[in-house]
């Protein structure tokens, strides 16, 4: 087992954004994470890398526990989170955002791995030495996933992926998860568009109001009608 | 003509330690949203090193290093004592901090040395003056100015080329995004201060080779003008600080000489209301400097 | 301020919370006095056994407590840090000093001083007076060109002040003497003046906090984003604040250069501005509880460490002379207090307010409220101000397009609700009503009227919101967060009739929380705070951001009937931002959606929910 969260809680003052939350991803998956705008999914991932504290629970990576490291720890041991509104940094160009997400890995192999990545994202290399606040959303959403990758992480966490693209972009990202999970690499997604990211998941999780209310295999899960519940609330 | 000239040159020789001084302050605002009154401390640390060294008769080829050492030292231990423990605290709480370290400091070396001024005798090269023509320079600005802008183009380089610039950029602008990508916030944090206290020593020893006297309370008004000069520039932006800086000096010597001699004294005044004028049209600064506050 | 009493004679219908506000500031000047007069026994006592040296050290403690409370005025309430009130008090003191200094002897310091100075020879009481309009004077200047400029830069611009007067004062030879002092100040003598003068300054500070001009700052400081979206405006209040302080300050710095009997330009300096500072800091700086705490600790531990590093034979042996010792403890208790407790040593506590819900808590423990239950609240008649409206309202970031031309219409007394999924626009459209964000295009009406501006302009004209990530005043109770806004409908509002501060409590559930500090409730029950918040400003339209927002299905189920009860109480309209689909349906008259910035779709509940469009933009596609 890849990542194991177990009964996690997460405040924020008074608000309980993460109530008691457990879910697993095995090496090689893909995990979907859905559930309606506030459901407690960005606590969650920001919970599993460090960025937030939680007040109760366990969160295990690789078999080691790694609840409250702090995310340069994690990032070590192989976690990499791509943020949600991709957080890249406006004043540093294409290339710097990459040299610096390569900060914890051995010299020598910063510069390949940036090659990789111009090859992984042509647009990239394209605005190679460009600052990053001139990229598109798609662009920007690229980069931030290179960013991530730069560390070569084990399991990749994408919080809300989707967010402000064109369709067009959409389908861009959707493809690149495929390429990804093609690679062999673990992946636990965020993301808005529930069916959509079901149907490409080995598994998924609906989170609704800080508490997982259904899990399993993805497709089906996307089919299932309290999905749709969880979106319209289970109160009507 | 040659007024103007001579006024430019005298003003960027003061304004370059401003300038060195205010990029420090400028920075540690950056990553940690301080207003750092105690960096001007970090030039009196110098001056009672240069003081003890040369009562000693150490060289001053052997003082110098030892004067920007312990500025560096002084700044990491003042982040690691103090500001660490309040990082995440109001910019009110963070700024009353940085003035209770400044009188702590004034303090200090009142019990530990005393309250009179020791005074050392300065080397001959700093007052030595060359005529150029209608000119008369001061071989020691000359030095301050290009000491200043080799210092000046070395950060840019830094921030440009190193990992803990990249790093220290990435921080200014989104402090977690940074931790995300492995960054650790104590180290550069840390980093920044040690940085910072480097320019202030190096401000500090050419200021002080001229000075020749150390006292407790020294450091307070050149760090105010340095403050001043990364208001001027927009705390957070380097480039700024230096414009600021450099203004604020040459600023400084014009009124002098434009203000009639028995209001001299009011020079400070002056550019402190031309600076009030300033930011009531621009509050922000003369450059604009992203944050990413969000409602 | 006076303000105040001109709308109380004008509106005879106040509210019931002004009464109880009134009596928690008679309360607290009451024990503040008292904490005052047994400062001043104490200090009596210990001089009483010393040596003249003793008694000017009771004077100084009075003094610097009347300059450091001129401070809490202005930074407590505001939340704002000046430098500059010393400079104030310093141009006051010289004022006075330059009317009252007798005509002989200003002949000799300052023969040569301007506008007939040196003929003038007034009443240290008369000058006193003068002094301290001149110190509002100068207030009101340095507090305009300061309030222009944001927070940081306001604070230094302040600092800036107090370096340009004492410059102005060493260099004004012929006004001030320079560096020489002005002396021959006549003197006041014992120590009755300065406890008058400390009563004072006290008086002053507690009334202020209560005043409806100290409550609107201490809200702006709590919260000014929420504070403008109540109605609040920042300039006035700050700056009021600003002038009090200036005025005790500089009734302060007349007082202390009649102490000395002479003034010179390094008298209010910064390192002095530091330790009144410190005073405050240390001891508290939100109430005047903790203005004199302070001011009586540094005193202490000042004269203690004076005592000891002056070499004593002290506990059977020399101690070695220290010269800096006050110093070092001044600046290390600021530090350990910034440090371990940065709202000080007292934080919050004010004496009268402690003793007040001690002699309470035995005998009424659910206060005025209890007398008000829910059944009572009668519906007040519905606003009659139209619809409101958005014509095309859009606003592009830098080439991307957040929110376009959106046309849309809530009725009056109807609750419509706003859906989209994340990154819709729904934040982006709430921050164009309510002015947080300025339109690119098309206009938004309440009624005939177009809105525009800042938001306190359209929270005053009649849309209230509340906040997606909670946004009460943390610090003050319940019932003053809502009780502050109702002040606000007072004065703006008053066409409208008000449903009372005791009764909007009741409908939250909250009246037996009313004198809690709102940051100490559950989630709930600050969501049902704001809305009672909201409500309070009387408006014709309630904006609710995400109200269910973080709760479960059965804490929305009760928000839906909640939101029902309030908005039929205060007869307003409700614009209702949700994510929650359930939610939404039960609740609303009329549904708007929203996706990738523009309207999708717009009907009834019913229609809403069998619309395909609204569930593929919510749930994302099949496709591809």
């Amino acid at each position: 087992m890849m990542l194991e969260v177990d009964a996690l809680t997460t405040r924020y003052g008074a608000l309980t954004a993460l109530h008691d939350a457990s879910l697993r991803v095995d090496a090689g998956e893909v995990v979907a994470l859905v559930g309606p705008n506030g459901a407690g999914k960005t606590t969650l991932l920001a919970s599993v890398v460090g960025l937030l504290q939680p007040s109760s629970g366990t969160i295990r990576f690789a078999g080691t526990t790694i609840t409250g490291n702090d995310p340069a720890a994690n990032l070590a041991a192989g976690l990499a989170l791509v943020p949600e509104r991709r957080r890249i940094f406006k004043d540093l160009t294409v290339a710097e955002n990459l040299r610096l997400a390569g900060n914890t890995v051995a010299k020598s192999l910063r510069k390949p791995r940036m090659e990789q990545m111009a090859e992984l994202f042509p647009v990239l290399r394209e605005k190679w030495d460009v600052s990053a606040g001139y990229l598109s959303g798609g662009q920007a959403q690229q980069l931030a996933v290179a960013r991530a990758l730069m560390s070569e992480p084990k399991l990749l966490l994408l919080d809300e992926p989707c967010l402000g693209l064109s369709p067009t972009m959409v389908d861009v990202i959707f493809e690149l998860i495929d390429t990804l999970r093609a690679q062999g690499r673990t992946i636990l997604v965020v993301e808005q568009q529930a069916q959509r990211v079901l149907t490409i998941a080995d598994r998924g999780y609906v989170l609704r109001t800080g508490e997982i209310v259904a899990e399993g295999a993805g497709p089906d899960l996307a089919g299932r009608p309290d999905l749709f519940e969880a979106y319209v609330g289970g109160s009507s | 003509m040659t007024d103007v000239v001579q006024n430019l040159i005298d003003g960027l020789g003061a304004g370059s330690t401003y300038a060195l001084l205010a990029v420090g302050v400028s920075m540690l605002f950056g990553v940690m949203h301080l207003v750092n009154f105690a960096h001007g401390e970090l030039l009196t640390v110098g001056a009672y090193v240069i003081y003890g060294m040369r009562s000693n008769g150490i060289s001053w080829l052997a003082v110098i290093p030892v004067a920007i050492a312990s500025a560096v030292v002084l700044s990491m231990l003042i982040e690691l004592v103090a500001f660490r423990r309040v990082r995440s605290a109001s910019a009110f709480t963070l700024l009353l901090t940085s003035f209770a370290i400044e009188i702590l400091s004034h303090a200090a070396w009142r019990i530990g040395v005393s309250s009179t001024p020791r005074r050392y005798e300065a080397p001959q090269i700093a007052f030595k003056v060359v005529e150029v023509g209608p000119f008369n320079i001061e071989v020691w600005d000359v030095i301050s100015i290009a000491v200043a802008v080799a210092c000046f183009a070395g950060t840019a380089i830094m921030l440009r080329t190193t990992m803990f610039g990249l790093a220290v950029r990435a921080a200014s602008e989104d402090f977690d995004a940074a931790r995300l990508m492995g960054v650790k916030a104590n180290r550069v944090i840390s980093g920044a201060f040690a940085f910072a206290g480097l320019l202030a020593g190096i401000a500090g020893a050419l200021w002080l080779v001229r000075r020749g006297q150390a006292d407790p309370r020294m450091g307070a008004e050149p760090l105010l003008k340095a403050v001043i000069a990364a208001i001027i520039g927009g705390l957070g932006s380097l480039p700024g600080a230096v414009v600021g800086g450099l203004s604020l000096g040459v600023a400084e010597v014009f009124f002098r000489s434009w203000l009639p001699s028995d209001l001299q004294g009011l020079t400070d005044s002056a550019v402190f209301v031309v600076i009030a004028v300033l930011f009531v049209v621009r509050p922000q600064g003369l450059f604009d400097v992203e944050t990413a506050e969000r409602v | 301020m006076t303000g105040t009493t001109a709308s109380a004679a004008t509106a005879p219908s106040r509210p019931t919370a002004p009464a109880s506000m009134r009596r928690l500031a008679l309360a607290s000047l009451v024990a503040n006095l008292v904490l005052l007069l047994v400062v001043f026994a104490g200090g009596r006592l210990y001089a009483s056994f010393g040596s003249s040296a003793r008694d000017l050290l009771v004077v100084d403690l009075l003094v610097n407590l009347v300059l450091v409370l001129g401070f809490q005025v202005f930074i407590g309430n505001t939340g704002v840090l000046s430098f500059g009130h010393l400079g104030i008090a310093s141009v006051g003191a010289y004022t006075m000093a330059l009317l009252a200094v007798p005509a002989d002897r200003k002949a000799v310091l300052i023969p040569n001083a301007p506008w007939g100075i040196p003929e003038i020879e007034l009443h240290p009481f008369v000058a006193s007076l003068i002094a301290i309009g001149v110190g509002v004077l100068v207030a009101l200047l340095l507090g305009l060109v300061a309030a222009r400029t944001s927070g940081l830069a306001a604070t230094m611009i302040t600092l800036a002040f107090l370096a340009i007067v004492r410059q102005v004062a060493e260099n004004r030879k012929d006004l001030t003497g320079g560096a020489q002092n002005l002396s021959s100040i006549p003197r006041l003598d014992g120590w009755s003046w300065a406890l008058v003068g400390a009563a004072i300054a006290v008086t002053v500070a507690v009334l202020f906090r209560s005043s409806r001009t100290g409550r609107l700052a201490v809200a702006t400081r709590e919260d000014e984003l929420a504070a403008g979206a109540m109605g609040i405006e920042v300039f006035s209040p700050r700056l009021i604040a600003f002038v009090v302080g200036g005025a005790v300050v500089t009734l302060g710095g007349v007082l202390r250069v009649q102490s000395l009997g002479s003034i010179g330009p390094s008298q209010f300096s910064f390192e002095f501005t530091i330790l009144i500072l410190a005073m405050l800091v240390v001891g508290g700086m939100r109430t005047v509880t903790g203005a004199i705490v302070g001011t009586v600790f540094i005193t202490v531990g000042k004269e203690v460490t004076r005592f000891l590093g002056d070499g004593p034979d002290f506990l059977g042996f020399r101690w070695p002379v220290i010269d800096g010792l006050p110093d070092l403890f001044l600046a290390g208790s600021l530090l350990v207090v910034l440090l371990t407790r940065p709202a000080g040593l007292l934080g919050e506590f004010d004496l009268g307010a402690w003793l007040r819900r001690r002699v309470r808590g035995s005998t009424s423990p659910s206060g005025d409220s209890s007398a008000v239950t829910e059944d009572e609240v009668a519906p007040v008649p519905a606003s009659t101000t139209g619809a409101l409206r958005t014509d095309g309202l859009g606003v592009t970031f830098g080439g991307f397009i957040a929110v376009d031309e959106v046309t849309m219409r809530v009725e009056p007394g109807t609750i419509h609700g706003l859906i989209g999924p994340n990154g819709a626009g729904k934040t982006t459209f709430v921050n164009l009503l309510t002015g947080l964000v300025t339109p690119t295009e098309g206009t938004v009406h309440l009624g005939e009227l177009e809105l525009n501006g800042a938001p306190y302009r359209r929270a005053r004209a009649g849309i209230s919101r509340t906040f997606q990530n909670l946004r009460v005043f943390p610090a003050l109770s319940v019932r003053e967060n809502v009780a502050v806004v109702d002040l606000v409908a007072h004065a703006h509002r008053s066409h409208r009739e008000g449903v009372g501060v005791d009764r909007l409590l009741v409908l939250a559930g909250l009246a037996e929380l009313a004198e809690r500090p709102a940051s100490t409730l559950d989630y709930g029950n600050q969501r049902r705070l704001e809305i009672a918040r909201a409500a309070a400003l009387r408006p014709d339209y309630l904006l609710l951001d995400e109200p269910t927002s973080g709760m479960s299905s059965a804490e929305s189920l009760e928000m839906v009937g909640h939101v029902r009860r309030v908005a039929t109480a205060i007869g307003a309209g409700v614009l209702v931002i949700d994510h929650d689909l359930g939610f939404i349906t039960n609740i609303c008259d009329r549904i708007t959606v929203l996706d990738q910035g523009a309207v999708l779709a717009e009907g009834t509940p019913d229609e809403i929910q069998r619309d395909p469009r609204v569930i593929e933009a919510y749930l994302g596609s099949g496709h591809g």
